[in-house]
């Protein structure tokens, strides 16, 4: 049974944003909620909650139009749709009573085989079934997912003893498959697997912090370095709501034995209770620890004072060092003789001393608690997986010089994963190991990684056999920007997978697929005025992708986050893209002050003169591939990359992350047999008139102030690649010519103080200057 | 000889570009059925009409090949029915009226329909191709200016406030808004049937009965960094058609049409682009020297408010009473589909002649690319 139609009951925010999330699928969806007292609009809570969905940044819908896959309704009313759905997800206030008396209604309107489940946070399943007959226990489980749903991929599973995996195999099917969430199967009790550990690990922040007199911001850098994300504990806990910490903590502290170490992080600051109370419950309210300040007109960020609760302008800690993290830097870490180095201790010893004896009450295996994390939490490493990286030995041996107690699963100071085979293996309570299963569908790069070494790698790039004469192109530079490196082993792969492969897959495990070009390098070839070093660097790029182009085997990029610039052309050059829905790809060089030099004009112009719908003569697809180039669009997920021809209609999207590389390497497979090299294209251009026309809308655009002079400066001279400059429309212009008309532009741009002011803004702050 | 005369206007509703409810009709369909409006309400003989003279300012896509003669067969009407397209942008349909009086008057065609139309949803202002002569560009750029541009050179020029221009805007929305209120528009409005049959579209889309000028005064400006002109002081993009039957006198009297207004005499004149809202000041001064009249003669003017701006500026040059100037409103408030405009404001000072009783009309616009044209009626 395929998934076609969804009710979602309840339009809170999270209610709310899982019915955005599954229009996110393509799948319709009704979202219910009560009736408010005395209000004409019956379906006022359910169709304020889709406007303000339309709103919410980051955005929940992967494109706007998809809030129209929603239609609002009332519990009242429309309780009775339930009959037409698939899937009905419970998304309520946390009190049994009422769940379970809709829980009633809903297994009398629903089909025999509609799957029901609820999304609490915190009520155990066994109390949720409690009294209801077998007709809805057997099609009943928990799916717990993580806020904001669209960006956090966890999604927990619980399935009750009555629950039958038949009837409910196609909904975790299509969470998998279509909703992209990485299932974790927890055992039932209060928070699950994510929340048990992440409330205990926040709670631990905030009361060491507080007892060790650090700021926010200093404990918020402390912890960075062991993979936690930049919003650290304060502004997660902002970001989650500080209002819900007292109900978690009540209903956690009813629910949880006397014994559990969470009894005893489990009390709620003064301050907190005092934030709450004047309204300052994190980013939905005045403010949290954090806030931004904006009397006067400017946005400052400040933090509150955990002593005195006063707030003062943030200050700045200084980010992680970028060099590698390797164990001895991270034991050097927690040894730090100073409050910080204790405070790091205190925090994740507690933390990992907690995951450790509670794993097998609360999850199947160490595994489940570790992918919890990582997708829940975003956390780069699993607490097991830090243990590792730690070293169980050193910690526990630590933890005995302390005097304090050592879990019983660490007590032989074994690793708690076994990577030196073939096969992983992770550690379970006896003490032995069990080899890790791969779920068919899934193919990780790390296991590649760690099963051969590479095939060719230099410090940029590395190729990688992923199986079946498959070679996968990985980047790992710094944000994975492009380089002389890069381009190079980009041309060592071609010849090699000529002589030894058959396909090739260019992608790689980082938050971001490509930034683009290594700015660096151009800029210190700026500051040397060499600048035929930078024809060279633009010749390569244009080579080389041209190179990967007409390859005579198939090549496949599959990006996830960001492709930009230089991280866009190289796609741009592939056969085909299996994208993760979370792309977000654009040709944004006119941000630095330059246009795409590597092909990225030639190929995007190439997509826009061949795909735009409306082929109304000449103008209508070069303007449309001019505004987005000129104006620097990025997609904002994949779906939207499609609609801006960054991606064509027959390019895949994969939902799921996990399954992006098999998924990939399955289309170049698929594209092996009759495989026809690519022929150059040419190009029919409007020359000199076009370009007129486009410096007509520049100028129009700085009269109006929505262009500085030197946009418009950019802007001309992407228009001279865009129309074919001087070309005659009964011409043809060919591939060469449209990669010199770049060359030059991007030459003309380069050697300008002010494209060089942009570029050294951009290395310095991270944003665009306009200038 | 002959004298030409309007027998009969009409028009569809105009709603805004995109938004708007005929955004999702042809433009060749939609003229079509304003055509048979016209030819069913005026019950001309068909068989008599010598021409369909059709205007159109970016005739092309939906509204091209020749727009006229697809009319004439959308519109069933006979073979013997000729068809030509004409374009002086905003001033098309007006100039499809003199083409028509012209022959009339020479003896070249009794009857003939004079209409236009523009859809601005499906063909952009500039068209889908807009390819200038780079070297005129080069030379003479002013030749391609933008018309907002050219709204800010009249506000500078003649030193006319954002404020002036907004209670401008005010005055026609209100104008507009009370015609509305009291059925003025019902007896031009033919209601258009979408494709589907399923609806009936019979309302002006673009007049704001609550606009004031504190909500004007919030809108950003619209062409330039630091002017004056916004979206509010300026005509919106609008869909929409018009048609006008122009027969002699003789005629109208041998087939019992009704005799709307007489055409006294027309002009067209040409200033420079990036001033071209002054474009009326010429054509009507040469057009009222014709007729052999002064301004204090018209008790009607239609004069296009392509923007508040470029309206005022005309009217610091021809003294008109506020009283007789657009009465039932103008563009700003009802919108201005190009090439529909002219027969638009032709056909309504021919209808408002006799409503307000008065002598003579004046119909008059100004053109992108420098240019004025003018009509002026007399009751009959």
């Amino acid at each position: 049974m395929a998934i076609s139609k969804v009710v979602v009951i309840g339009a809170g925010v999270m209610g709310a944003r899982i019915a955005a999330h599954i229009s996110n699928a393509g799948i319709s969806v009704y979202l219910l909620d009560v009736v408010l007292k005395n209000n004409r609009n019956r379906n006022q809570v359910a169709e304020t909650a889709i406007k303000q969905l339309t709103l919410v940044q980051p955005a929940a819908f992967m494109r706007p139009a998809n809030a129209r896959l929603i239609t609002p309704g009332n519990i009242e009313d429309h309780l009775d749709k339930v009959a037409e759905v698939d899937w009905v997800i419970e998304a309520v206030v946390e009190d049994p009573v009422i769940k379970k008396n809709l829980y009633q209604k809903l297994n009398l309107l629903c089909a025999s085989d509609t799957v029901i489940s609820s999304n609490t946070s915190t009520l155990p399943l066994s109390v949720l079934i409690d009294g209801l007959p077998e007709t809805f226990t057997r099609r009943f489980f928990i799916s717990h997912f993580f806020n904001p749903p669209r960006y956090m991929p966890l999604l927990e599973v619980v399935l009750g003893s009555m629950t039958e995996s038949e009837i409910v195999k196609p909904v975790l099917k299509f969470a998998d498959y279509q909703l992209g969430k990485g299932l974790v199967y927890c055992k039932d009790t209060p928070g699950f697997i994510a929340n048990r550990i992440g409330i205990y690990w926040l709670q631990c922040g905030i009361t060491h912090a507080m007892a060790m007199g650090l700021t926010i911001e200093q404990a918020d850098a402390a912890l960075q370095p062991f993979g936690i994300p930049k919003t650290g504990i304060f502004a997660l806990l902002d970001l989650v709501g500080l209002d819900l910490m007292p109900v978690i903590m009540v209903s956690m502290k009813k629910a949880l034995p006397e014994a559990d170490a969470f009894q005893q992080m489990s009390h709620i600051p003064e301050l907190v209770n005092k934030m709450i109370a004047k309204g300052y419950t994190g980013r939905k309210g005045k403010g949290g620890f954090y806030r931004l300040n904006t009397a006067g007109g400017k946005r400052i960020k400040e933090s509150i004072d955990l002593k005195t609760g006063d707030y003062h302008t943030s200050i700045k800690s200084l980010d992680a060092d970028d060099s590698e993290i390797t164990c001895v830097s991270l034991q050097a870490l927690l040894l730090d003789d100073d409050v910080i180095g204790d405070y790091r201790w205190q925090v994740l010893s507690k933390t990992l001393c907690y995951c450790a004896e509670i794993f097998s009450d609360i999850a199947n295996n160490i595994t489940d608690i570790d992918k919890a994390m990582i997708l829940g939490y975003h956390w780069q490493w699993g607490p097991f997986e830090l243990l590792d990286e730690l070293h169980v030995d050193w910690f526990v041996e630590r933890l005995e010089s302390e005097g304090r107690a050592v879990p019983e699963l660490l007590k032989q100071k074994l690793a708690l994963y076994d990577r030196s085979k073939r096969t992983s293996s992770y550690l379970i309570s006896s003490g032995q190991y069990k080899a890790m299963i791969t779920p068919p569908g899934i193919l990780s790069l790390s296991d590649a990684k760690q099963q051969n070494s590479a095939v060719l790698e230099n410090s940029s790039a590395s190729l990688w056999d992923v199986g079946d004469g498959v070679v996968c192109l990985e980047f790992h530079s710094k944000m994975n920007a492009l380089d002389f490196d890069t381009l190079s082993l980009i041309r060592q792969s071609i010849d090699k997978i000529r002589q030894e492969f058959v396909a090739l897959v260019i992608y790689n495990e980082a938050d971001n697929f490509s930034v683009g070009a290594n700015l660096k390098l151009l800029t210190t070839a700026i500051n040397r005025q060499s600048w035929h070093e930078i024809e060279v660097m633009i010749t390569e790029g244009q080579e080389t992708f041209g190179a990967l182009k007409y390859a005579p085997f198939p090549v496949v990029g599959a990006p996830s986050g960001l492709a930009l610039g230089g991280g866009c052309e190289v796609l741009l050059h592939c056969d085909a893209i299996e994208a993760h829905s979370e792309l977000y790809m654009g040709l944004v060089e006119v941000g630095v002050g330059l246009i795409p030099g590597w092909g990225g004009c030639k190929e995007y112009l190439y997509r826009c003169l061949h795909k735009t719908r409306k082929t109304m003569g000449p103008m209508p697809a070069i303007i449309k591939g001019f505004n987005t180039v000129a104006m620097a669009e990025v997609s904002r997920s994949a779906i939207e990359a499609q609609e801006r021809l960054f991606l064509s209609s027959t390019d895949g999207i994969t939902p799921n992350r996990q399954r992006l590389l098999n998924n990939a390497k399955v289309k170049a497979l698929a594209l092996i047999e009759g495989y026809l090299q690519s022929e150059p294209p040419v190009f029919s251009l409007p020359g000199l008139s076009a370009k007129v026309t486009l410096g007509i809308a520049l100028r129009g655009f700085q009269l109006v102030g929505k262009a500085s002079h030197y946009d418009v400066v950019i802007g001309n001279q992407l228009a001279k690649v865009f129309t074919g400059d001087d070309c005659d429309i009964t011409g043809i212009v060919t591939e060469k010519q449209v990669l010199d008309l770049e060359m030059k532009g991007f030459m003309a741009l380069v050697k300008q103080g002010e494209t060089q002011s942009r570029l050294e803004h951009m290395l310095s702050v991270g944003k665009p200057l306009r200038n | 000889m002959k004298k030409a005369i309007i027998a009969g206007y009409c028009r569809s509703p105009f709603t805004p570009a995109s938004k708007g409810q005929l955004a999702v009709i042809r433009p060749d369909d939609l003229i079509a059925q304003v055509v048979t409006g016209l030819v069913d309400k005026t019950a001309v003989n068909v068989a008599d009409i010598e021409d369909l003279i059709l205007g159109c300012a970016f005739p092309e896509g939906e509204q091209g090949l020749n727009l006229a003669r697809i009319v004439v067969h959308l519109a069933k009407l006979p073979h013997s029915v000729s068809g030509v397209t004409i374009n002086r942008f905003c001033g098309s349909s007006m100039q499809a009226i003199h083409i028509a009086a012209g022959a009339i008057e020479m003896n070249a065609g009794e009857v003939f329909i004079c209409a236009g139309v523009e859809s601005m949803t499906r063909i952009p202002m500039g068209g889908f191709n807009c390819l200038p002569n780079p070297t005129l560009y080069e030379r003479y750029p002013e030749a391609y200016i933008s018309m907002g541009e050219t709204a800010e050179n009249l506000a500078t020029e003649y030193q006319i406030q954002r404020q002036t221009q907004e209670q401008f805007s005010v005055k026609s929305h209100a104008k507009a808004t009370i015609a509305q209120q009291k059925g003025f528009f019902q007896d031009e409005i033919i209601p258009i049937m979408t494709t589907s049959q399923a609806t009936s579209i019979n309302q002006d889309g673009c007049i704001r009965p609550d606009t004031t000028e504190s909500i004007l005064s919030e809108l950003p400006l619209a062409f330039l960094k630091k002017g004056s002109v916004t979206a509010g002081t300026s005509s919106p993009m609008t869909d929409g058609a018009a048609a006008v039957l122009v027969c002699s006198e003789q005629y109208a009297d041998q087939n019992h049409l009704p005799k709307m207004a007489r055409i006294r005499s027309t002009a067209v004149s040409g200033c420079a682009p990036e001033i071209m809202g002054i474009g009326p000041v010429g054509a009507t001064k040469k057009a009222l020297q014709r007729a052999g009249l002064e301004s204090h003669d018209l008790g009607v003017v239609e004069l296009n408010e392509a923007f508040a701006s470029q309206a005022l500026a005309v009217l610091e040059h021809l003294s008109i009473p506020e009283n007789n100037l657009n009465i039932d409103g103008g563009a700003i408030a009802l919108g201005h589909p190009l090439g529909a405009t002219g027969a638009r404001i032709t056909g309504k000072a021919a209808s408002l002649l006799q409503r307000e009783n008065k002598r003579y009309a004046l119909a008059t616009q100004c053109i992108g690319g420098g240019q004025g044209i003018a009509t002026i009626l007399e009751a009959i």
